[in-house]
């Protein structure tokens, strides 16, 4: 017998616990808005001395609507599991991780489940600090309509995308007990090839045929190029495939990573 | 408290625990000694293999209360990780409520309820009940059956007080009696507990100790307790397996473990006459002498009961004093751990 659908309140799991702790509230708007101010000002400061000039294809609108909306997605994966230890390294050290194997809902399962209620109630939250900004001016709206439904797919994938990053990184956790260095570097990786720090086409020619060989650019930098117009409606289409073939290998890879994993629960799980 | 037998709920499963012949092994690698070693070990490891549980056979009547029992390292845990179908058996046979575990894991999951120690399944940023309500989802539990066991086991385990607390501000008592009943919310058959009251206080320890009796003799429940507490043991416990190194040492009633290891007394003896000259009666040792103080154990497989022992030695000496001291079960227990592992 399968879990019943009733399951879905299993992605409720995060954002309750958030929205019961009214201070982790508090922090992430601050933090949200301070960075905000910060990246609107750092990208209208650079453009202040190119006379209205674009750079990298990229005019100021272009470029502080980007970077806002970068800051903006990484609510959508900055959820705090760790101070309600509920991240999978903690599972492992503290043993609990047993109880994913001893539930008629599978470990995949319930992750997947964990993972779109994070995102969802993350995206509700970008919604939100989108509107904000776009009532303020502060970004522009896409530029066309079907750019906006482009970008939505886009978004979409590219989510998809660093949830498979994401569980693999946690995966690494039934092998080495400890993911804390790969996850600090990934996220480095995550953030800079996938355009939060800066947008890519800031970068060199080499700097951006080498991160198109790897799934992070996937997952921002074309969502985000596609909605400021960066990327023209007419060249969307096989980033969009590009995106789904990410998707398509990252899950063959992580199943097989999950079925290899619950082999190694046993002598790690305590 | 609750009367009748399985009021609230409906155990489906028949409860029974067959194991035979069970063994697992584990492979793992190794560092050599040394730099050098080390090195080496990074290009060509080491690989060695550990029996955890070897060739361990034993079965639980549906209904029954059975204590796993051994020193720290024994198998037990490794032996109810194969129960719960977390581990896979190297070889051997496993059945729990009619169904291989590690094969249908979550049709086993359906059967069985778990807890581990002080390692809770609840979610630490969320209040029990929510805990509870995400877990009635998993396992599919009806509204009207959820809502009649958490009124039981609030009736027994006084969880009302508590249960919209955050599990992070749980008293490790309030947390353990909230983990008992989550394990138990689907109903299952079949329950492991491994180590359940450790760290507890003598008053929840009793509260939970009355919970497992109930969920046993009134509720039909088959129950499989790890635990060091003997108090625990000698409460809830009337069959005993006993395996050490990983090998069953003993499967029998506690009368039995007390007959096999803990058939030791002593005999403290003050001779009215402190020069009076003593020796071993048959089956009688002097374990010890100081002036007129006399120890006397018994000696050898012959040896009296305390009650005999009392007689002869009154029998045979003056004594102005004489007191017995029989070995608790946590004696006969150390001696079994360590008869065992010699």
């Amino acid at each position: 017998m399968s879990a019943v659908p009733s399951t879905w309140r299993t992605a409720r799991i995060t954002p309750l616990g958030e929205l019961l702790a009214p201070p982790r509230i508090a922090g992430a708007v601050v933090q949200l808005t301070i960075q905000i101010v910060l990246v609107t000002a750092l990208w209208r400061g650079l453009y202040s001395g190119t006379g209205g000039q674009s750079t990298a294809g990229l005019t100021r609108e272009q470029a502080v609507s980007y970077a806002v909306l970068a800051v903006l997605a990484t609510r959508l994966r900055e959820l705090d599991r760790y101070s309600g230890r509920d991240t999978v390294i903690q599972h492992m050290h503290f043993g609990t991780i047993v109880y994913w194997f001893l539930r008629p809902l599978s470990p995949q399962r319930y992750y997947a489940l964990r993972a779109l209620g994070d995102q969802l109630y993350g995206l509700a939250w970008a919604v939100v600090g989108y509107a904000v900004c776009l009532a303020a001016g502060v970004i522009q709206p896409p530029v066309s309509g079907g750019a906006a439904a482009a970008f939505a797919l886009s978004l979409l994938l590219g989510q998809w995308i660093l949830y498979y990053i994401m569980l693999l990184i946690d995966q690494l956790c039934f092998w080495t007990l400890r993911n804390s260095a790969a996850m600090l570097i990934l996220i480095f990786a995550q953030n800079l090839l996938s355009g939060v720090y800066a947008p890519l086409w800031y970068f060199p020619d080499w700097f951006v045929t080498l991160s198109s060989f790897l799934p992070f650019q996937a997952t921002l930098n074309v969502p985000l190029s596609v909605y400021v117009g960066r990327i023209p409606l007419a060249d969307v289409a096989p980033q969009l495939g590009l995106q789904a073939g990410w998707v398509a290998l990252l899950a063959l890879l992580t199943r097989l990573v999950w079925s290899r994993a619950a082999r190694r629960v046993v002598s790690q799980g305590g | 408290m609750i009367a009748g037998k399985q009021t609230s709920g409906d155990i489906q499963a028949s409860g029974d625990i067959r194991v035979r012949a069970l063994t697992k092994t584990f492979r793992s690698s190794t560092r050599r000694p040394g730099a050098l070693g080390t090195l080496r070990s990074l290009v060509n490891p080491l690989m060695v293999t550990k029996t955890a549980v070897e060739d361990v056979t034993f079965s639980v009547a549906p209904g029954e209360l059975l204590a796993l029992l051994g020193p720290n390292g024994a198998g037990k845990s490794t032996t109810i990780k194969m129960l719960t179908g977390i581990l896979v058996p190297t070889s051997g046979e496993v059945s729990v409520a009619g169904v291989v575990p590690h094969r249908e894991r979550e049709r086993n999951a359906r059967n069985i309820g778990a807890v581990f120690g002080q390692r809770t399944q609840l979610w630490w940023d969320l209040p029990a009940r929510e805990s509870f309500a995400i877990l009635r989802d998993i396992y599919g539990v009806p509204e009207d059956k959820y809502r009649a066991r958490l009124e039981e086991f609030d009736e027994l385990l006084e969880l009302s007080t508590f249960w919209d607390t955050r599990v992070r501000h749980l008293s490790l008592g309030q947390r353990v009696r909230c983990d008992l009943a989550a394990a138990l919310l689907h109903d299952p058959p079949v329950v492991f507990l491994d180590e359940p009251t450790i760290g507890m206080d003598v008053v929840v320890k009793e509260q939970v100790r009355g919970f497992l009796k109930y969920q046993v003799e009134e509720r039909g429940r088959t129950v499989l307790l790890t635990t060091h507490d003997m108090t625990e043991v000698s409460r809830l416990a009337e069959r005993v397996v006993l395996i050490n190194d990983g090998r069953l040492v003993m499967d029998g009633t506690l009368e039995e473990i007390r007959r096999k290891f803990g058939d030791t007394w002593l005999v403290r003896a003050t001779l009215a006459d402190p020069e009076a000259a003593v020796s071993g009666l048959p089956g009688i040792a002097v374990v010890q002498r100081e002036g007129p103080r006399v120890v006397f154990g018994p000696d050898g497989p012959d040896a009296p009961t305390v009650h005999q022992a009392l007689k002869r030695v009154i029998e045979c000496y003056e004594v102005s004093d004489i007191a017995l001291e029989e070995a608790d079960l946590e004696d006969v227990m150390r001696a079994a751990y360590q008869g065992a592992g010699s």
